[in-house]
């Protein structure tokens, strides 16, 4: 224990040598998270859109101003008819994001009580929103029906449906990407601290006096990674703080918890980074390796941004290596459900798994290097 | 041409390095087909689970319509009521829909059941295109069932989709991968190019050598602007050939946007390179300006949900541009008079990113 305690010593004096590096891992995330908390938001709260009404009667006013009325549409054109092809071009130039056409039959067929159309042309380019636009122009038609049925006499709809959004009731997309950018963030953050460990000792030549020291391959690379843990974690810390008390995101489930996964998700990402480093012939290779093998998959491939059900089952397959895949799920569970250490054990264990792997990969391959070069 | 051997140095120092080239050129190939897929899922297989506490037929024919359909993958069914809140906790469901009688006695005797869908509400975008989904389960059988007994709802809405009529996310997407990708790979090669040569003291050499600043800059430039153009045309064939995204625009006007792209990316990581004293602290600044640029960019989220005051960075975003640009050529096959003013203010932020760079390389070089 004491012979790890001088590595733990000296990876220490590395990390306060140099203070200015030591800020900026404080303080970049805090930048990150403020700004991106803002700018990363699918809400969709203002739809542009062109009504064409060729009908011009009761009925079709009322419908138009049922879409006015919904206040996500903001309507383009309305006093003045505007010609199809002009709706189409500012469609193509992206000033509209939906034409909604009502044909001239439209008020006479109601009256005489058959059917009538309408017709809907979206910008289909971005999906997300192009379906989002079409779930709000169907509950508005959905509405007016069930007012006509009504006036005709009939039950409005037969079918009741009550949707109740529970965790996070207004639907801010804050409350998802918030904490996913606190997990995301902190599994970088811990690559790249010690993703130079042992390449920054390559390129310097001090790994030669590493390499002869008396102490086991396995002491040198936990002596390596457990000075990082503490920073790791005060950084957490910090980033966690910041979201709960800036973006006001709550902390439903307990705190002891959420650190107690924290520490073994941090032991993770740094022992990734060791093993980099070790892997890694120079300080640049090593850190472009730990943002491209951190930064991709840990944006893609976790949950952060796509759901991983969706996923093809090979992709869902890769998605079980990834460190950031189990703890996304556990401080967002935490964090925003409350949920209890009982619910994580499939994740803890994971997790756990990954340290363990990761750690003794790196021991591997820092022991066999250091046969080579003896 | 002086210039030409200091070129020829930097890509030999890059050739040099395998593990460079691979993350170079094989890398890129792997990121697209990977992004491409991730990015491209739409919605499906959300986890639900159905609780049927009615004893009405409707429940059960609605329940085989979700069994069936692709969009939801069913986790568990009861026919028992359960402690719901703590099932969504564990994760086990994005969704629980439950099928109720109604409690009073008047409604009972109607025909139909009350559904109720509890939902996790944390990542809304799923939550809402899941309910969206189950609205349309609910709105199929009632047109159905309206149907049978020959009537139907007085207004139907006819969806048309314009530039993607099958909605394909790839096609959104995909295009949009190439811009990230140019960003990552040229970003990453220069902004620490200046630095190694401090850090090992090689720069005295170059400065002693007989080329001037201006030589010198461009020597570092131009070879990533070189990868980077190689690396657009590889991830272009791939977005098109493996993918088959439709390409409808002009490549001339794809390329010359990429390349003012490539001007203002690769001045603004010189920029880091001279500002900062080791390789590590340009690697980092790289990385944290990497991800501001990229999530703010439109890429995966829309430009038009920043607020305002932080707008304001989203608009010097240089990628925020490109990817613009490149999805107009791809998706709407829109020409230059569509996409000047992107093109325009791509231009401007290149343009004062080259001089600011120029600038600080100078000062930097006479010291």
């Amino acid at each position: 224990m004491g012979r790890i305690k001088a590595i733990i010593v000296k990876e220490f004096l590395h990390i306060l040598r140099d203070p200015r590096s030591l800020t900026m891992v404080f303080i970049t995330p805090l930048v990150m998270i403020f700004i991106l908390g803002y700018s990363v938001s699918y809400d969709l709260d203002r739809v542009d859109a062109a009504v064409i009404d060729h009908s011009q009667g009761r009925l079709s006013r009322q419908l138009v101003q049922s879409i006015a009325a919904n206040g996500v549409f903001v309507l383009h054109g309305r006093g003045a008819s505007l010609p199809l092809d002009r709706a189409e071009e500012m469609l193509r130039a992206g000033a509209l994001r939906a034409i909604v056409v009502i044909p001239p039959g439209f008020d006479r067929r109601l009256a005489a009580g058959a059917a009538a159309e309408v017709g809907l042309v979206i910008d289909g380019s971005d999906v997300n929103v192009a379906n989002l636009v079409q779930q709000y122009s169907e509950r508005i038609l959905l509405e007016f029906n069930a007012g006509l049925t009504a006036a005709r006499g009939a039950t409005g709809l037969p079918l009741r449906l009550d949707t109740k959004m529970y965790f996070n009731p207004e639907a801010r997309s804050q409350f998802f990407f918030i904490p996913g950018l606190i997990a995301v963030i902190m599994l970088m953050i811990s690559a790249l601290l010690t993703s130079l460990s042992i390449s920054r000792e390559r390129e310097s030549g001090s790994l030669a006096l590493l390499f002869i020291s008396p102490l086991r391959s396995g002491e040198i690379i936990v002596g390596k990674t457990v000075p990082y843990i503490i920073v790791a974690l005060l950084d957490g810390a910090v980033i966690l703080l910041f979201a709960r008390f800036w973006f006001g995101i709550p902390l439903r489930g307990s705190l002891l918890v959420l650190l107690a996964f924290a520490l073994l998700y941090i032991v993770a990402g740094l022992s990734l980074g060791i093993l980099i480093s070790t892997a890694a012939p120079t300080q640049r290779t090593a850190m472009l390796a730990a943002l491209l093998i951190t930064m991709l998959p840990s944006f893609l491939l976790s949950g952060f941004i796509f759901p991983l059900d969706s996923l093809s089952p090979v992709l869902r397959a890769v998605s079980y290596a990834i460190p950031a895949t189990y703890f996304l799920r556990i401080i967002r569970g935490v964090v925003l459900k409350g949920a209890a250490l009982r619910h994580f054990w499939f994740e803890g264990a994971m997790l756990l798994v990954l340290c363990a792997g990761l750690l003794a990969a790196a021991t591997r391959k820092f022991g066999r290097q250091r046969k080579a070069a003896q | 041409m002086k210039l030409r051997y200091l070129v020829k140095k930097e890509l030999i120092e890059v050739m040099r390095q395998k593990e460079l080239l691979f993350l170079m050129f094989v890398s890129p190939v792997i990121q697209i087909v990977i992004l491409g897929y991730v990015v491209s899922t739409d919605i499906r297989h959300v986890p639900v689970g159905l609780v049927n506490l009615s004893r009405n037929q409707v429940a059960e024919r609605v329940s085989e319509r979700v069994r069936r359909s692709p969009l939801f993958a069913v986790r568990f069914e009861s026919r028992r009521s359960a402690d719901y809140l703590d099932l969504l906790k564990q994760g086990r469901a994005k969704a629980i829909i439950v099928f109720r009688d109604p409690l009073d006695r008047k409604r009972s005797a109607a025909t139909y059941p009350e559904v109720q869908v509890l939902m996790d509400g944390i990542d809304s975008n799923t939550a809402m295109v899941a309910a969206g989904y189950f609205n349309g389960i609910i709105k199929g059988y009632i047109l159905d069932d309206l149907a049978r007994r020959g009537r139907g709802l007085p207004v139907a809405g006819r969806p048309l989709f314009r530039f993607n009529p099958q909605l394909r996310s790839i096609n959104y997407m995909g295009p949009g991968i190439v811009g990230f990708l140019l960003t990552i790979i040229t970003m990453f090669l220069t902004s620490a190019s200046l630095v190694r040569e401090k850090e090992q003291q090689t720069m005295d050499t170059l400065l002693m050598s007989r080329l001037n600043s201006l030589e010198i800059y461009l020597g570092k430039a131009l070879p990533a602007v070189l990868i980077g153009l190689i690396d657009m045309v590889i991830g272009l064939l791939v977005v098109i050939l493996w993918f088959g995204i439709p390409f409808r625009g002009s490549l001339f006007f794809l390329f010359l946007a990429s390349l003012v792209y490539l001007a203002a990316i690769l001045s603004y990581a010189l920029l880091i390179s001279v500002l900062s004293a080791t390789t590590q602290q340009s690697m980092f600044f790289a990385w944290f300006s990497l991800i501001l640029f990229l999530l703010m960019s439109g890429f995966f989220t829309p430009v038009a949900n920043i607020p305002q005051p932080l707008r304001l960075l989203a608009d010097i975003n240089p990628l925020r541009y490109l990817i613009q640009i490149i999805r107009e050529i791809f998706l709407k096959g829109n020409g230059i008079a569509h996409f000047w003013k992107d093109l325009l203010a791509l231009a401007g932020i290149a343009a004062s990113l080259v001089s600011v760079s120029l600038l600080n390389f100078k000062r930097f070089i006479s010291r």
